[in-house]
């Protein structure tokens, strides 16, 4: 065969080839989402974002509509409160905040279509109030207020340390810890220390860190509330 | 109608029911019948092999990736479910309870038509009626066994109790998911109907103790979960329809139900403890190391309720145990051994004799701090040792015969597990090779000149222990390691009378019911085989110590956190902790050595996440059954 006919059948099978792969590629295609939510958890009475866990924290269950059996998904929360999930298909979800860090809320029905907002107004089961946490010699000293909204028990109080900001019960280089186990008394300041010493394989002089307080709720799967985190020179 | 059409008439006919008689009456050559199989006592043999190979008994080839891990080239680092408790850590990852770990979903349901199959034709069978009680029995444990390992993955689960037959419809053949107590309930009726039907002998099939033993083992954790359950509560469908959760007003009939099972088997006189009264802590080691080495041997079988054989090597055959784990001096060209540390709060756990009824955490400095892990520090004063293993002097015997710690004898070789040294002049140099040579003698921080001659804390090829621990429970001291895959074949105790002994107690403590006095015997008996000569009162705490000490590795720790809900408080970014052995050069020329407490080091702390309680049913798009929570 002549060279020049074997490279003209070599090329044609090829284009057909290109031509066939093209052909499937647009026969099994979907649209790709082109939906999102995104929203806070707002508290009710302050109207301020609600801390949260960004590890083992809140999750909002979005169950889609015109499937079943479906599994339900599950967006995870930023610690300060926001939350987004910018890849849905627009479709009409059931959508409910559940293992939260307030008193729980009903599921509602979201039309989700294009970047859809829905903030949460909810009441956490605690507040953090007036937290202060500073350097105090080898010491790092939480001192804070606790305003709870439901009459169980507090479980615990926690100072958690971590390098990064997102810190949390899920998420923390170092912990100091208290069991409570009784309701908040109103106006106590309640106190946590952090010895730097001895965590100093974690915590190394001379960097920063973060530190936060968190308080524990004795609710069924309940999250614990948080002040905002503190960035200090240890 | 006339003659000839009758003549065709009948001739069809004929050839028709000729072919009745002939053709379609025929029998398949391409499988056997039931009275083929289990009429002949070979063929039952074969299958009941079959079945038997599929329990899901949590042996050496259990692994992270589920049962049998032993096909061909079963290249998983080792990674068993000790390494996802406090027991141990592995030398180079992590990790915990991943989503997909521990499944047994469609293996499950495959064994259990396998054994419906049987359950149908039993009343068929020509056999006598003796060998159909055992069958009636055999597959009723058989069955037990693997709802109970469904039972503890999933919560409650659709029961198949008879063979389904398909007839073109696929719908009809999905079975909801039952509740959970109706799942252990029916566990425990089929225990019920094993042990009436069972001979009394002992041997490798299923037994009525071993089916006894089942009863005992179940119970206990339906009563354990029945109880503790509140500890992590959860919610979702799968706990409004009751198919995960059991109340807590269950617990004690459960508990009556573990406590009665254990006190058939310790009243039938047919078992005891493996040389229960050894003269000293390292006769008592010795004979602890040799009950798991080979259970068959020496008379060990007196312990062994219930056996699983590992009889020829090879794939599907053979376990991986003493290459992976193996230490690095003794791999014997195998390149990856060393991978299960045992972990530092593990060795705490032990109780010296010294100090009876109390986990004695290994104490490194004068002031007695053991909650110090920040690593080397020049000011600290740290006790000085004699040899590596001085510090362990006081332990529990099990200790010595579950790890390998620094400086013993393991196959005919001192195993070396040193982290550094400390210099003369006070600095430490720690998990870094080097050197240095003093009056003429040359010193190394893992305490040998090359990789093959240690074992400890060296990160190379993650062949050597980062806890300080090496493993040695249910390893082979015999022969010299094959360097392949699926080469040992050592035999593995599914039930034994110790862990009987110890279910008895935590019903009786657990439940305040059942005889306290035989209960306090119980635990004691366990610990005088280990050589402690202190009675210690029956408590939670006592019961729990010795659990986790005595069982140790035989993959009941993962139960145990489980069905006592403790996974989630221990490990909430929690790391594990290892004690580095460190040559104090400062006491030149004399040989000392100090030891720390640290953080296992390059390996991440863990968390278990309370929705891994329950594992995640596979498949929902297809069997519609309803998920576990929070998956």
């Amino acid at each position: 065969m002549p060279l020049k006919n074997f490279i003209m059948n070599k090329l044609l099978l090829g284009l057909f080839i290109i031509s066939f792969a093209f052909f499937s590629c647009e026969k099994d295609n979907y649209d790709g989402p082109t939906a999102g939510l995104s929203g806070t958890f707002i508290d009710a009475l302050t109207n301020k974002p609600i801390e949260q866990d960004i590890i083992n924290g809140t999750t909002i269950e979005l169950i889609e509509k015109g499937y079943n059996p479906v599994t339900p998904q599950y967006l995870i929360v930023k610690t300060n409160g926001t939350y987004e999930n910018s890849q849905l298909f627009a479709n009409t979800y059931t959508v409910r905040p559940v293992r939260g860090n307030f008193i729980d809320i009903a599921a509602q029905e979201v039309v989700i279509n294009g970047e859809t907002k829905l903030d949460f107004v909810v009441t956490p089961y605690i507040r953090v109030k007036e937290a202060n946490i500073s350097k105090v010699g080898t010491k790092v000293i939480a001192t804070f207020k606790l305003e709870q909204n439901v009459l169980n028990p507090i479980r615990k109080i926690s100072l958690y340390a971590h390098s990064d900001s997102r810190l949390g019960d899920g998420m923390r280089l170092a912990v100091s810890e208290k069991t409570i186990n009784v309701v908040a008394v109103p106006n106590t300041v309640y106190t946590i220390e952090m010895d730097l010493p001895s965590n100093s394989s974690t915590l190394k002089p001379g960097l920063d860190y973060y530190f936060r307080v968190g308080a524990l709720i004795n609710v069924p799967e309940a999250k614990p509330n948080y002040a905002p985190a503190v960035k200090l020179v240890i | 109608m006339n003659t000839n059409n009758i003549k065709i008439c009948i001739l069809l006919a004929s050839v028709f029911m000729l072919g009745c008689d002939k053709v379609l009456d025929l029998q398949p050559t391409d499988r056997l019948t039931a009275n083929t199989i289990f009429g002949d006592p070979k063929g039952v043999e074969i299958y009941m092999a079959n079945l038997y190979s599929q329990l899901p008994i949590e042996d050496f080839t259990y692994m992270k990736q589920g049962f049998n891990y032993n096909q061909s080239g079963p290249n998983n680092g080792g990674q068993c479910s000790s390494m996802f408790t406090d027991e141990a850590t592995h030398s180079e990852s992590g990790a915990g309870v991943g989503d997909g770990d521990f499944q047994w979903w469609a293996d499950g349901y495959k064994l259990m038509r396998d054994v419906n199959i049987l359950v149908d034709v039993i009343p068929t069978l020509q056999i006598s009626d003796q060998e159909r009680k055992s069958l009636i029995g055999e597959s009723a444990f058989i069955k037990a066994f693997a709802y109970f390992g469904l039972a503890k993955r999933y919560g409650g689960v659709p029961l198949i109790k008879n063979s389904q037959v398909y007839s073109g419809d696929a719908e009809s053949l999905k079975v909801p998911r039952s509740t959970e107590q109706e799942t252990w309930d029916y566990v425990l009726s089929l225990c019920d109907t094993a042990i009436e039907n069972l001979g009394d002998a002992t041997g490798r099939r299923a037994t009525k103790w071993a089916a006894y033993a089942l009863k005992s083992r179940a119970a206990l954790h339906a009563a354990s979960l029945a109880k503790f359950g509140n500890l992590a509560p959860q919610s979702g469908i799968a706990v409004t329809e009751k198919l995960v959760g059991l109340d807590a007003s269950l617990a004690n009939n459960y508990y009556k139900a573990a406590i009665s099972a254990s006190e058939a088997i310790m009243k039938s006189g047919k078992f005891q403890l493996f040389k229960p009264t050894p003269a000293n802590p390292q006769e008592a080691a010795e004979n602890y190391r040799l009950l798991f080495q080979d259970p068959n041997a020496n008379g060990a079988t007196v312990e062994a309720i219930f056996i699983k054989g590992h009889a020829i090597v090879g794939n599907f055959q053979g376990h991986n145990y003493d290459i992976w784990f193996q230490p690095a001096q003794t791999a014997n060209g195998w390149p990856h051994p060393g991978r299960m540390n045992p972990t530092l709060d593990l060795a705490d756990s032990y109780e010296s004799y010294t100090n009876p009824g109390k986990s004695t955490p290994i104490v490194t400095t004068m002031d007695n701090n053991t909650n110090d892990y920040n690593g080397y520090n020049p000011s600290q004063n740290y006790i000085k040792y004699n040899t590596p293993n001085e510090i362990f002097k006081d332990k529990d015997a099990r200790l010595w015969a579950t790890s390998i710690l620094p400086g013993t004898i393991w196959k005919d070789k001192t195993i070396i597990i040193q982290a550094g040294y400390v210099k003369p002049d006070g600095l430490a140099v720690i998990r870094t090779s080097a050197n240095m040579t003093i009056s003429g003698t040359t010193y190394y921080t893992y305490g040998a000149s090359s990789t093959s001659l240690y074992s400890g804390f060296d990160g190379f090829g993650g062949n050597n222990t980062k806890t300080g621990f090496g493993f040695k429970k249910f390893m082979n001291q015999l022969s010299p390691i094959v360097p392949g895959w699926n080469q040992s074949t050592t035999d593995f105790i599914e039930f034994r009378y110790a862990e009987i002994l110890l279910n008895f107690a935590e019903a009786v403590v657990e439940s305040g019911t059942g005889d306290p006095i035989a209960a306090a015997k119980a635990i004691n008996d366990i610990r005088r085989r280990a050589a402690h000569k202190i009675d210690i009162p029956l408590t939670v705490e006592n019961v729990q110590r010795e659990r986790k000490v005595e069982l140790a590795f035989e993959h009941k720790r993962f139960w145990d956190l489980i069905r006592r809900r403790e996974f989630h408080t221990l490990f909430n970014s929690s790391s594990m902790h290892s004690l580095m052995p460190l040559r104090d050069l400062r006491a030149l020329p004399a040989t000392k050595f100090i030891f720390v407490r640290v953080n296992a080091p390059n390996i991440n702390p863990r968390t278990f996440i309370t929705r891994s309680y329950y594992r995640a049913i596979p498949g929902i798009g297809s069997n519609g059954l309803v998920q576990n929570p929070e998956y």
